[in-house]
């Protein structure tokens, strides 16, 4: 396993556990992106959709549970904030495994991808004897992470402009803000019914797969879904690419520098997103009350 | 016997008759002021003659006459009673606090025992009783009494000569005789009730009574109203409070017969004493300090028939503000005027109008709204009053956040009426629209029901105003012209983009709000299809499962 700034020998590493069996899968980094995610989009979505669907009876117990609709709102906008920080951690990381560990990026969809879905399917239907040989990254796998890539982002933006929409309209039309609202709310229907539907099927179902966890996966999960990246390993490649150290270290001084930068910005940015206007949340006293009793000048009683 | 005769003996027994009468006349004559009805504040006391002269009259002055504390040091002690030849007998107590209490004991100048008793009669030891029985002692004493007393009053009663005489001591007891001022109490009248009402003793010269007493005591109508109006139809009179209020105590007998509870009335037309149900006469005195002291006091008289309308009353704003101390307080006569109620919905405008009566700057609001212009210049049905929003008895306190909370639903009770709006072209969506957008959502489902949240998200009257609900469309102040401003009620930071953000009521379409419409198009595209994508991905590799593969 290698943490950033102490690194060990990944060879070492990989020749341990294949004496066990198994295989690497995900890095420490990884894991700790994952469980980031998987807290903030829970919490989201329990904050979130009951407040999308306010009509089911259900939507309104969760709300006044969690200690009503305000509150609700308020860890929202923290499981947001979480959420926007693992985002950013994603970024660094991948930006430290391209660009000093000079990984490939094996996350690009291309046309493999498609052939692969269509011999699964046909292998499934019974059309096909075996099923397709796929890369570390099958075909299922990278639609799950684009669609995070792209609901995250798609999440991060319209919900940025339903927390400040007064500062938007600034700029932007006004139309932009039910827009925002209701992309916000399907983007969040259609991300929770993909995790359902694929992404807990396939994890807990298919197989119990708990790599997102140990960081490992066996040998016959391998061979079910990643059968090339088997032959790979099996051939003597490495899981991991290492540059060696003198050049690593050069290049992880750039990388903390910029990466530092990059937290610094997210951090103002974050705050900044919290602080940027007020009277969307925390409205003026919309009514005062008159004076009510203004008698006509009547004779008693 | 000749006309001449006739006319001397005529004439003769007519002297026999003036000279008899003429000192008779004289015997009797009394000061008039003694038998002259008098006016109950201002009792005088009663004109008695000196009693030294009437006793040396009448007594022949007994050798040693017994003083009070002999007689007292027995009869206050004694249970020893006295029996007549007739078998009945009576006690000799007597009570001598109830007589130091009585009007004789409070005299200036106290009668001793034998003012009343005669002397010689009662040396010690008493000689027995002459009487034969109880009656005939009772008339034998009463004697007692006019040596001091004009027995003018008893005129209409039968005197001593009749079989059956009503006698001092039948109305004023022996030794507890009451002052003059008792006999204008309430209590007085049980005395006469006595014998007149309880044993139907009749009236022997009603005539001699006043109408009042006559008619109030002695027949009981004084439950009728025209018993009432005999004093209460006269114009200016009035009746004053200890703190100075005076106020009218006229009766305009016309108004209460055109009223609500006048000819009209499905139970019956009332009467003065159906609500006024503990006044008797005479008067008791009033204890409420203030008129309007008095006029809430009153209205508990509405809540023997208005039960409901009363217990709904008890919980309103009115109420409270009443418990809280505040006397301007609305109460059931403040809305609905007394003697002459009008039906208070007819016509419909009596209703603001009446309210108007103390929010009047509130009425002004309303009355240029489009409701009001509505219900007031046009007689409308539809439009709301006052109570349609607030109630008619239990009235909530509209500054809470209950109220606030379930105020769209208020509006929306009418607005979501599409038979109602259609009338007037006015869209029903609105109710939809706004629970579907943000503010909406907020209060009418998630604060709704928790009336401690105090939601500062837009209801219905925020953008549209409370009592001056203007048309949207109003050139000048309408919303639609001043959106901006409106929303900056809230949203002091809002730029002029802002205001698009709302979508108007409008549900989305391509023309009003496309970008939101695109969106929505969007994931009706995109969510069936990649669920479905998903879905056969997932049911194709079940398929390769269940076949074991």
């Amino acid at each position: 396993m290698s943490m950033v700034g102490a690194p060990r020998n990944e060879a070492e590493i990989e020749q341990e556990l294949r004496s066990r069996g198994e295989y690497p899968r995900f890095r420490l980094m990884a894991r700790i992106e994952h469980i980031i995610l998987l807290i903030s989009f829970t919490i989201l979505c329990l904050t979130g959709l009951p407040q999308k669907y306010a009509l089911y009876s259900i939507s309104q117990s969760m709300i006044s549970a969690m200690g009503g609709v305000e509150t609700v709102r308020m860890i929202h906008r923290w499981a947001a904030i979480v959420l926007i920080i693992g985002a950013v951690y994603h970024i660094l990381t991948s930006a430290y495994r391209l660009f000093v560990m000079h990984e490939r990026n094996r996350v690009l969809p291309d046309l493999k991808d498609a052939t692969d879905l269509r011999d699964t399917v046909l292998y499934n239907l019974g059309f096909n004897e075996e099923p397709p040989k796929m890369r570390k990254f099958n075909f299922g796998e990278k639609f799950e992470y684009w669609a995070v890539v792209w609901g995250t982002g798609v999440m991060i933006l319209t919900g940025f402009m339903l927390w400040n929409p007064i500062a938007v309209t600034k700029v932007l039309p006004g139309q932009i803000i039910p827009a925002a609202i209701a992309m916000h709310g399907w983007e969040a229907v259609l991300a929770a019914a993909s995790i359902i539907i694929w992404h807990l099927y396939n994890v807990l179902i298919k197989h119990f797969n708990k790599s997102m966890f140990t960081g490992t996966l066996t040998e016959k999960q391998m061979e079910e879904e990643h059968a090339l990246e088997l032959e790979r390993l099996e051939a003597g490649g490495q899981a991991y690419t290492e540059p060696p150290l003198d050049i690593l270290r050069k290049r992880q001084r750039t990388f903390f520098i910029a990466a530092a930068i990059v937290a610094v910005i997210t951090v103002a940015a974050l705050y900044w997103m919290f602080t940027f206007e007020d009277t969307a949340i925390t409205t003026i006293v919309p009514v005062s009350t008159p004076e009510v009793f203004v008698p006509l000048a009547t004779p008693i009683p | 016997m000749t006309n001449l005769d006739l006319v001397k003996r005529a004439l003769a027994a007519l002297t026999l008759l003036l000279v008899v009468g003429g000192l008779l006349g004289f015997f009797f004559w009394q000061p008039a002021a003694a038998e002259t009805a008098v006016a109950p504040q201002e009792a005088p006391a009663l004109e008695v003659a000196p009693l030294g002269t009437i006793l040396q009259q009448d007594d022949q002055q007994a050798a040693q006459p017994p003083s009070d504390a002999a007689c007292i040091s027995c009869h206050s002690t004694t249970d020893a009673t006295v029996t007549f030849e007739s078998g009945e007998t009576v006690s000799v107590h007597v009570d001598p606090n109830s007589l130091a209490a009585s009007a004789h004991g409070m005299a200036a100048d106290p009668l001793a025992c034998t003012s009343c008793h005669d002397a010689n009669a009662y040396q010690f030891p008493h000689a027995s009783v002459a009487e034969v029985d109880v009656r005939s002692f009772e008339i034998a004493q009463s004697e007692a009494c006019v040596r001091c007393h004009a027995p003018n009053h008893l005129t209409a009663h039968p005197g001593l000569e009749s079989e059956n005489p009503v006698i001092c001591t039948d109305c004023h007891t022996s030794h507890d005789v009451q002052p003059v001022d008792y006999w204008y109490t309430l209590d007085a009248t049980t005395v006469c009730a006595d014998c007149h009402v309880e044993r139907g003793v009749e009236l022997t010269d009603q005539a001699a009574l006043s109408e009042h007493i006559q008619a109030g005591l002695f027949s009981q109508t004084q439950q009728t109203s025209e018993f009432c109006m005999g004093c209460h139809a006269a114009p200016n009179q009035t009746m004053i409070f200890p703190n100075g209020d005076e106020v009218s105590i006229t009766v305009d007998g016309t108004g209460l017969h055109d009223s609500v509870h006048g000819i009209d009335n499905e139970w019956q037309a009332l009467e003065c004493v159906d609500c006024h149900t503990s006044v008797v006469f005479p008067h008791e005195p009033k204890t409420a300090e203030s008129a309007r002291e008095y006029s809430i006091e009153q209205t508990q008289l509405c809540a023997n028939c208005h039960e409901t309308q009363h217990e709904d009353a008890s919980v309103s704003v009115h109420a409270m503000a009443l418990a809280e101390g505040n006397l301007n307080a609305a109460v059931c006569t403040d809305c609905h005027g007394f003697h002459d109620t009008p039906v208070p919905n007819e016509p419909r405008a009596r209703i603001p109008e009446t309210c108007e009566q103390c929010h009047s700057t509130i009425f002004n609001d309303y009355a240029i709204s489009v409701h009001g212009h509505a219900l007031l210049d046009e007689d409308n049905p539809d439009v709301p009053s006052c109570v349609d929003c607030h109630g008619v008895h239990n009235i909530s306190d509209p500054t809470t956040a209950s109220f606030r909370n379930r105020s769209p639903e208020l509006c929306a009770t009418c607005h979501a009426n599409e038979e109602m709006m259609a009338q007037y072209g006015i869209s029903t969506d609105v109710f939809d629209t706004y629970v579907a957008d943000f503010h909406g959502t907020t209060v009418t489902i998630f604060e709704s029901d928790d009336p401690n949240v105090e939601t500062n998200k837009a209801v219905c009257y925020d953008c549209h105003g409370i009592h001056a609900i203007l048309s949207p469309d109003d050139p000048e102040n309408g919303i639609k012209e001043n959106l901006l401003i409106t929303c900056q009620k809230c949203h002091p930071d809002a730029s002029s983009n802002f205001p698009d953000a709302w979508t108007g009521h409008h549900r989305p379409t391509l023309q009003d709000n496309p970008l939101l419409f695109l969106v929505n198009l969007f994931y009706a595209i995109v969510i069936p299809a990649t669920v479905g994508f998903l879905g056969f991905l997932v049911a194709t590799d079940l398929y390769r499962k269940v076949r074991g593969r």
